[in-house]
């Protein structure tokens, strides 16, 4: 049933999922405390926790034994291509989804529960997973749709719209749920359509507010767009973001202006495309914003997950923010105030910038614009890092990422703005041919951005692949050549690896089921598991 | 009919008449193959489609490229016509809207992009260049044909059908930055003592494969290797223009750009 259906309906809707809650708890019911601090077993969020660190408690597989690491099962899901879900495990169960579809697995079987897909499937696009609130698994829809499932069961529950698929938009982030809220986004900012972060009501899927990625007139941050530039500015907010429960800040990642690489019809900032914006959970306004990329003209989205730790901060315990930018720098913010603490590349060949100022913004280096015959730029646009998730390991106090070194051409050309989802970037780039891109697993100093270590992952130049940390001291890492790798988290010395056969490009999950703790990563058209054999984890 | 419509009519003729069509062009296509019509079409394509395909159709990030080593799914005069005029449904090329004169020079532009080799008519004496290949050039040190040759470099028994005579001549004259994927050259030192030099044909963080200069495969777990060096160029020398006659040279690019599998496709 869409949204727009009566007040009756809705509150019949309420009815039923009520009467299912009141049963009482039942296995595999999320509770937001259980969000709030999941248990070591389950991996609630597409980050694991709210501040998307992507640390596991878990350390039943350490450095000792992680070279007897085998593979558990494999799933493979019918009609998939390449993967990008994140898994979400409750209580044993595994949710996973592709395009329209999602996956119900016994997490200590790979076997298939339920499935459910979207009839019809109006489009086809991108999807990286799910969320999870008391009885209900939710997922956003490549035409655009939240849709809410009976976790039990697989039956759809209710449906509501983001944004019209008519439009172009899509939305292919893993929905968020706080309290009560499931938070969604659009994908789109390529074709000129712009975005916006939806709250719907987790129960009856009712919209409860709506922030604009792009200010309208009258709202700040409009200035920042010359003439009507505004109305076809892009700003999609295609990836998840993280939560702040006691600043009740949500923190997101927003897209590239359009058109990208043609900045002559949007002269301006270009507000808040290229930024992070803090929004108030309750009511979608907008706390603060720190903009990454002023002005963009190489399609350097921040939609990286930013991740949240307290640590101190030159002598002082401060609630820090620190984001990986596609653009090559690493910043460090107050997320209380979006004050900029300190920002440095991490990445070696970088030539569009000089440095940063005071306030954190690019020092720009003039020659490095796209143009028609084409302009060299490091990074290039697919970035010194990208959409693959970063991780935090409180034991080393390092950060990790997938980086990539390497330089693009960037060409120019004039584009008119054509409404239906048509592309509207303006052209576009390619590889370097003096300069190959290569991808690398770094690990930087938390505050300082100095580069720990590095793991090249020789033979690989595309992104996708993210990375899980362990409280058994090791990072997993994912690569175009389908390795699936442990890294010590204090050396980055290989530890370990598989070959799963077929490109990796999403972010692995660890969780454990009766006591024997999984790792689990989608591979091509396969969900693999891995765990130490019976006998080995004593 | 109006002035204007025979106008062109009689010009359409002219060109005709003037152009040198191929039999490898389809009927439909007004305009011949000439190199004006070549240089207009490239013209108009990189006005209107350099957004998804790049500048001359190199590629872009969201359309591929016009005259990549790739298989085609269209290639006929018509059906490249009709992708451009229609689009193609269930993909993100949209109908152009452009005339159709317009679109046909484009279609003609592609078609010579992609020709290969085989299909030009190439001066030179294919005899002499085939001794030139095996003699002087040594190229049979790393390359087969039909089965002769050395293994450190790619088959060039279809040689002529699989690359444009522009690609040939690159490969013979320009230095590229980097070696192909496949073809790096590489020395391994293993723990027991042996040093076997050849090309990488595949490698990760944990195993390296390789062909030596003994023409043999050599497959190393990483911790069997001791030390390995790499060579940032290719072994292929890109000087033949100078260590070769102006003769020796043409005959052996008359002998490359016969190197096929299949006949000519005006054969």
């Amino acid at each position: 049933m869409s949204k727009d259906t009566s007040g009756l309906v809705r509150a019949l809707r309420l009815l039923i999922v009520t009467g299912m809650l009141s049963v009482g708890l039942s296995a595999g019911e999320v509770t937001y405390e259980q969000l709030l601090d999941p248990p070591p077993e389950n991996w609630l969020t597409y980050g694991r926790t709210y501040d998307s660190q992507r640390h596991s408690p878990l350390d039943q597989v350490n450095k000792e034994n992680v070279g007897q690491l085998a593979p558990a099962w494999i799933f493979p899901m019918p009609g998939a291509r390449r993967l990008e879900s994140v898994p979400i495990v409750v209580d044993g169960v595994m949710y996973v989804s592709q395009p329209n579809e999602v996956y119900a697995l016994d997490a200590r079987a790979g076997r298939r529960i339920w499935s459910w897909r979207r009839e019809p499937a109006r489009q086809r696009g991108n999807n990286r997973g799910v969320a999870v609130l008391g009885n209900l698994v939710y997922v956003s829809t490549p035409d655009a749709h939240l849709v809410a499932l009976d976790a039990r069961t697989g039956s759809m529950v209710w449906e509501s719209k983001i944004a019209s698929a008519e439009d172009g938009y899509s939305s292919p982030a893993a929905p968020f749920a706080i309290d009560g809220k499931i938070i969604a986004g659009t994908a789109g900012g390529d074709n000129g359509l712009n975005g916006w972060l939806d709250a719907f009501d987790a129960t009856t899927g009712e919209r409860l507010w709506r922030f604009h990625t792009i200010p309208h007139p009258g709202e700040p941050g409009n200035e920042s767009w010359a003439g009507d530039s505004w109305k076809t500015g892009g700003g999609a907010t295609w990836l998840s973001g993280s939560f702040d429960p006691e600043l009740n800040l949500l923190y997101w990642g927003i897209g590239n202006p359009a058109p990208d690489f043609d900045g002559e019809p949007r002269r301006g900032d270009n507000l808040y495309t290229e930024s992070v914006v803090a929004v108030d959970a309750d009511n979608g306004k907008l706390r603060w914003h720190f903009q990454f990329t002023p002005h963009d003209l190489h399609d350097w989205d921040s939609v990286e997950i930013p991740i949240l730790v307290d640590a101190p901060y030159e002598g002082k315990m401060r609630k820090l923010m620190v984001h990986a930018d596609r653009n090559g720098f690493y910043y460090v913010l107050d997320r209380a105030t979006g004050e900029f603490l300190h920002g440095t590349p991490f990445i070696d060949k970088l030539n569009w910038a000089a440095g940063l100022t005071e306030k954190g913004r690019p020092i720009r280096v003039p020659g490095v614009e796209p143009t028609l015959q084409g302009n060299f730029v490091c990074p290039s646009t697919s970035g010194a890092t990208n959409w693959m998730s970063p991780a935090y390991n409180p034991a080393t106090g390092m950060f990790y990422l997938a980086a990539k070194e390497g330089c693009g051409v960037s060409y120019k050309a004039k584009q008119e703005f054509r409404p239906g989802g048509f592309n509207y970037a303006a052209t576009g780039y390619t590889e370097s041919q003096e300069f190959p891109w290569q991808m690398f697993v770094r690990a930087l100093n938390l505050t300082t951005g100095e580069r720990k270590w590095e793991y090249k992952q020789v033979n690989s130049r595309a992104y996708g692949a993210g990375l899980v940390s362990t409280a058994g001291g090791l990072i997993f890492a994912g690569d175009d050549q389908g390795f699936f790798t442990a890294l010590d988290a204090e050396s980055g010395e290989p530890l370990w690896h598989f070959n799963t056969g077929t490109r990796i490009s999403a972010s692995p999950i660890s969780y454990a089921v009766n006591g024997r703790q999984y790792l689990a990563v989608s591979s091509g058209v396969n969900v693999v598991a891995f765990a130490l054999p019976p006998a080995a984890k004593d | 009919m109006d002035w204007r419509d025979s106008l062109v009519k009689s010009c359409v003729y002219v060109v005709l008449l003037l152009a040198l069509s191929t039999s490898a062009l389809g009927a439909d296509n007004p305009f011949g193959s000439g190199p004006e019509v070549i240089a207009e079409g490239h013209a108009l394509f990189n006005k209107l489609c350099t957004v998804c395909h790049g500048v001359d159709g190199v590629a872009g990030d969201r359309g591929p490229a016009m005259a990549a080593s790739r298989r085609y799914l269209r290639r006929t005069d018509e059906e490249l016509f009709h992708a451009i005029q229609d689009g193609i449904p269930g993909s993100q090329m949209p109908p152009m809207g452009i005339s159709e004169d317009d679109a046909w020079k484009i279609v003609v532009w592609i078609r010579s992009e992609r020709a290969k080799a085989i299909d030009v008519h190439v001066e030179g004496d294919r005899q002499q260049g085939s001794e030139v290949f095996w003699g002087k050039a040594d190229c049979g040190r790393c390359h087969v044909v039909r089965g002769r040759g050395g293994l450190l470099g790619p088959d060039l028994t279809n040689l002529g059908a699989r690359m444009s005579l522009k690609q040939i001549r690159e490969a013979l004259t320009v230095e590229k930055p980097h070696p192909p994927f496949g073809f790096r050259p590489v020395t391994v030192k293993t723990k027991d003592g042996r040093t076997i030099s050849g090309v990488s044909k595949n490698e990760h963080n944990f195993s390296l494969q390789m062909i030596g200069d003994d023409d043999r495969l050599h497959l190393f777990a990483r911790d069997e290797i001791d030390e390995i060096t790499y060579a940032d160029k290719s072994l292929m020398p890109t000087d033949y223009n100078e260590r070769l006659s102006a003769a020796e040279y043409q005959n052996l690019m008359a002998f490359l750009s016969c190197l096929s599998l299949r006949g000519r496709d005006s054969e």
